[in-house]
């Protein structure tokens, strides 16, 4: 079982965050962000991708590191159920770095402390194995 | 750079859920409001006035004018012209009008914008490098009304 996969990192002000390389599309250098009034707090705009509409959202809100932008990270979302497209802007370099399948999900600070969100199906899928597996597995 | 460069090789699938549909057809007129530029298609527009016309209508119960600019939270706009929105009960507050163009594919607004700018756009029109909100003229008609129940107009 194969539990390396790959993740892009980047920074957001001083610190360093990753994505899942699947959900990342693209790097854009930046460019020009069309702004319009709307009433979304963290949504700045939108950027034009080959004739795409990409809204950009600024992390800042969510994470408090005020910074220069040097690349917006095209990635994928869920949101209110359904997929969509979504630039980051990052202040530096990103890196695509290979590493373990993590069963952290998260991190919960709670009553001072930081407890580590469990992935549970990542969990499952790695923790419960079939001892012996179906003779039909085994046949292909 | 090595890793960006090898994100940058691998296949990109860009999103087609904001691709282009389909709108009734026919010209826009482009006008100011806030120091922003948006577009109302002109099928949807009655008359245009000038700020001296609506002083004058208005005294003979005119269209119930909105300040698009105080509305889409811009702050007061400079009424200078109105756009009266057929059937010419209302009449949207504006710093300029432009001129009316062709209008091109309307793109929804991407599924992020979940506020009230769903109401005021029917989407975004992307021309003459820019982006430029397209109205949603129902919904301003009904603000309209709203307006002129409780008598809050500009």
């Amino acid at each position: 079982m194969n539990d390396t996969t790959r993740f892009v990192t980047f920074p957001l002000g001083d610190e360093r965050y990753a994505l899942d390389s699947s959900q990342v599309k693209e790097l854009l250098m930046p460019s020009r962000v069309y702004s319009f009034p709307h009433a979304m707090h963290s949504l700045e705009g939108v950027l034009i991708r080959r004739g795409t509409v990409i809204p950009v959202c600024d992390l800042r809100g969510a994470f408090g590191h005020g910074a220069e932008r040097n690349l917006y990270v095209i990635a994928r979302c869920n949101y209110a159920g359904r997929a969509e497209t979504v630039a980051i802007p990052v202040s530096g370099d990103c890196e695509l770095v290979p590493s373990e399948v993590t069963f952290v999900a998260g991190l919960l600070h709670t009553g001072g402390k930081t407890v580590p969100l469990l992935n549970l199906d990542q969990v499952m899928a790695h923790c419960i194995q079939p001892a012996i597996g179906l003779a039909s597995e085994a046949q292909r | 750079m090595e890793a960006l460069k090898e994100i940058e090789r691998r296949p990109l699938f860009v999103s087609r859920s904001a691709k282009p549909v389909a709108a009734t057809p026919g010209p826009v007129i482009l006008f100011t409001a806030g120091g922003k530029r948006f577009a109302v298609q002109a099928s949807e527009v009655e008359e245009i006035r000038d700020r001296d016309d609506r002083t004058a209508i208005r005294k003979l119960k005119g269209p119930e004018p909105i300040d698009f600019a105080l509305h889409v939270g811009l702050g007061a706009g400079i009424l200078e012209r109105f756009v009266v929105l057929k059937p010419g009960e209302v009449s949207l507050g504006v710093t300029e009008v432009e001129r009316m163009t062709i209008l091109p594919k309307v793109v929804p607004l991407p599924g992020l914008f979940r506020g009230a700018e769903r109401q005021w756009y029917r989407g975004l029109l992307v021309m003459e490098n820019d982006v430029i909100p397209l109205v949603r003229t129902e919904y301003w008609r009904m603000a309209g009304a709203s307006t002129r129940e409780t008598g809050s107009g500009a």
